[in-house]
């Protein structure tokens, strides 16, 4: 039993221990922002219905603004602070940057986590398929295109390919 | 939110236990509920956390008969992805899984919190109105009000609509639920989950104040049925439906033997509508007959001021379905 109130509970959050008082009632995405300070998460709309709150809890990608932090405890929490290795980014990231694949930015942390999972589960990911994977993130910035360019080109590199893209993907057509 | 005292139940018994005290709610992944919670609309004094039984309620387990049984834990993706439902006989069950909502809600979403989920009416849904419906307000906002996404039928003096889409699947092949109330389990079919006369001051479901449901038991189907499930959505993901169409059918010989027929997100509980499968027996499969079927399905439909095209798209998803089937 949890009383209401602040209970100190320690998580796992990218691959470290991380002790934290909170209060019993906050969602996931309030603790992650606002106690502990990862504030790569984004606050979207907090109704299921963006994917901006993205994180992955034991590789699986969920909405953090619809789970109670208290259910995150004892599983492994995985937020985009933990997809860069020390100053090497991520594949994805860096496809991201260099396919212009973020505008504001806004939806991107929650983009990576759910095709971070994707590529871990489908290394060769079919555009049909990354549609699918990435059907519960919103972007209204990109059209999504070199999003879908950006995630076959990070899958890419991590199979030890190194494709060019193609011109219009870079300057457009 | 309004602060809880969070309960994480050992057993089953110890969570009827908890589960019965007055201002407990069970949760199960909480995304309808956590939303409801967060509007304010539901201020449970005790959250009774199911997900510490996930290890005893989550799993697909096919029976010796080649029915399904299914724990009340089990993720919708786990449905979606799961080999014992590949057969076609469980097609309706599959898609309905795997249409809903996102894969990030799929990923958590339990198969019993989907079927009783609250009605997704903007009038219910927010605090700052007062609906007959659950919250002591005068009359139904929506009869009057922005209804275009309501009922067309089913209707008496509410006419919110029913937004899973699990319950057409799964009536349509006839399955039926475990419950678990104090120390008494008992086993009904899931048609008397939903109330028969949907009454505004009655909820979505008919269980009593601390009954869980434990299972979800689909029965073996008929030999050679095949099942299918198709809506109508405004977007390509994220949306619940406007309408949904569920049938499990046996062809044999060129004609068709046995046929069931639910109807979806058209009325304030999912609609059986044995009337209008019956027109389909002895008949060969057309697009002459499944027109006919789908007008017998909207026959009773009477439409609110804003939804008049939930008939015309509904019997479109009526087709679509019926000629998914006996492809
Ligand atoms: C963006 C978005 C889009 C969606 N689109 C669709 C859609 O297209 N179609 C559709 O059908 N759904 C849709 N949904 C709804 C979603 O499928 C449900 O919210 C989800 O399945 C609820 O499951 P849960 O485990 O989170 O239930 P919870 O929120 O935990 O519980 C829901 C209710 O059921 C009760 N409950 C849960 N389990 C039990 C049990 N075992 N015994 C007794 N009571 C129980 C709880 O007390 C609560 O009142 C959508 C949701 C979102 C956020
Ligand atoms: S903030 Fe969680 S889905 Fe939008
Ligand atoms: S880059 Fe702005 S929302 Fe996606």
């Amino acid at each position: 039993m949890i009383d209401p109130g602040k209970v100190l509970a320690t998580f796992c959050i990218n691959g470290e221990e991380q002790a934290c008082a909170f209060v019993s009632h906050r969602t996931l995405l309030e603790v992650l922002r606002e106690d502990l300070q990862l504030t790569g998460t984004k606050h979207g709309c907090e109704l299921g219905e963006c994917g901006a709150c993205t994180v992955q809890i034991n590789g699986v990608p969920v909405l953090s603004c619809l789970m109670l932090a208290v259910d995150a405890i004892g599983q492994q929490i995985r937020t985009v602070e933990g997809l860069a290795d020390g100053p090497a980014l991520h594949p994805l990231q860096d496809a991201f940057a260099d396919l212009g694949a973020a505008q504001c930015g806004y939806c991107t942390p929650g983009l990576l986590m759910t095709a971070e999972a994707l590529i871990a589960r489908d290394p060769c990911p079919s555009r049909e398929a990354i549609k699918q994977g990435l059907a519960g993130n919103l972007c209204r910035c990109t059209g999504y295109l070199k999003i879908f360019e950006a995630v076959e080109l990070a899958a890419a590199r991590m199979r030890g390919e190194n494709p060019v893209p193609k011109r219009e993907t870079i300057y457009g057509s | 939110m309004k602060p809880f005292t969070y309960i994480l139940p050992r057993s089953l018994p110890e969570a009827a236990t908890a589960a019965a005290r007055k201002g407990a709610q069970l949760k199960a992944a909480g995304i309808d509920l956590i939303d409801r919670m967060k509007e304010r609309i539901e201020t449970p004094s005790e959250v009774v956390n199911l997900l510490s039984l996930k290890g005893e309620l989550s799993y697909i387990k096919s029976e010796r008969d080649s029915g399904l049984r299914i724990g009340a834990l089990t993720t919708l993706n786990d449905l979606e992805l799961d080999a014992a439902l590949g057969a076609a006989q469980f097609g309706a069950l599959r898609e309905a899984a795997g249409r809903t909502a996102t894969p990030l809600v799929r990923n958590r979403a339990t198969i019993v919190g989907n079927l009783l989920q609250v009605t997704r009416c903007w009038y219910l849904r927010s605090a700052a109105f007062g609906c007959l419906h659950g919250k002591k307000g005068p009359a139904c906002l929506a009869m009057t009000g922005e209804n275009r996404y309501h009922s067309v039928m089913g209707y008496f003096d509410c006419v919110r609509v029913h937004p899973s889409n699990l319950a057409p699947a799964l009536l349509a092949l006839d399955a039926e639920f475990t419950s678990q109330l104090g120390d008494r389990q008992s086993r009904r079919k899931l048609s008397e989950l939903f109330p028969k006369e949907a009454r505004a001051m009655l909820a979505e479901h008919t269980l009593l104040p601390g009954e869980i449901v434990t299972a979800i038991h689909v029965p073996a189907q008929p030999a050679n049925a095949r099942s299918a499930y198709r809506e109508s959505r405004e977007k390509l993901s994220f949306d619940w439906a406007t309408t949904a169409c569920a049938a499990r059918i046996v062809v044999e010989g060129g004609k068709i033997r046995t046929a069931t027929l639910v109807l979806g997100a058209v009325a304030p509980v999912p609609m059986p509508m044995p009337e209008a499968a019956k027109l389909l027996i002895g008949e060969a499969p057309s697009d002459e007959l499944f027109q006919k079927v789908a007008n017998a399905a909207y026959q009773s439909a009477v439409p609110l001021s804003q939804n008049v095209y939930k008939v015309q798209v509904g019997k479109a998803v009526v087709r679509e379905t019926l000629h998914a089937i006996t492809r």
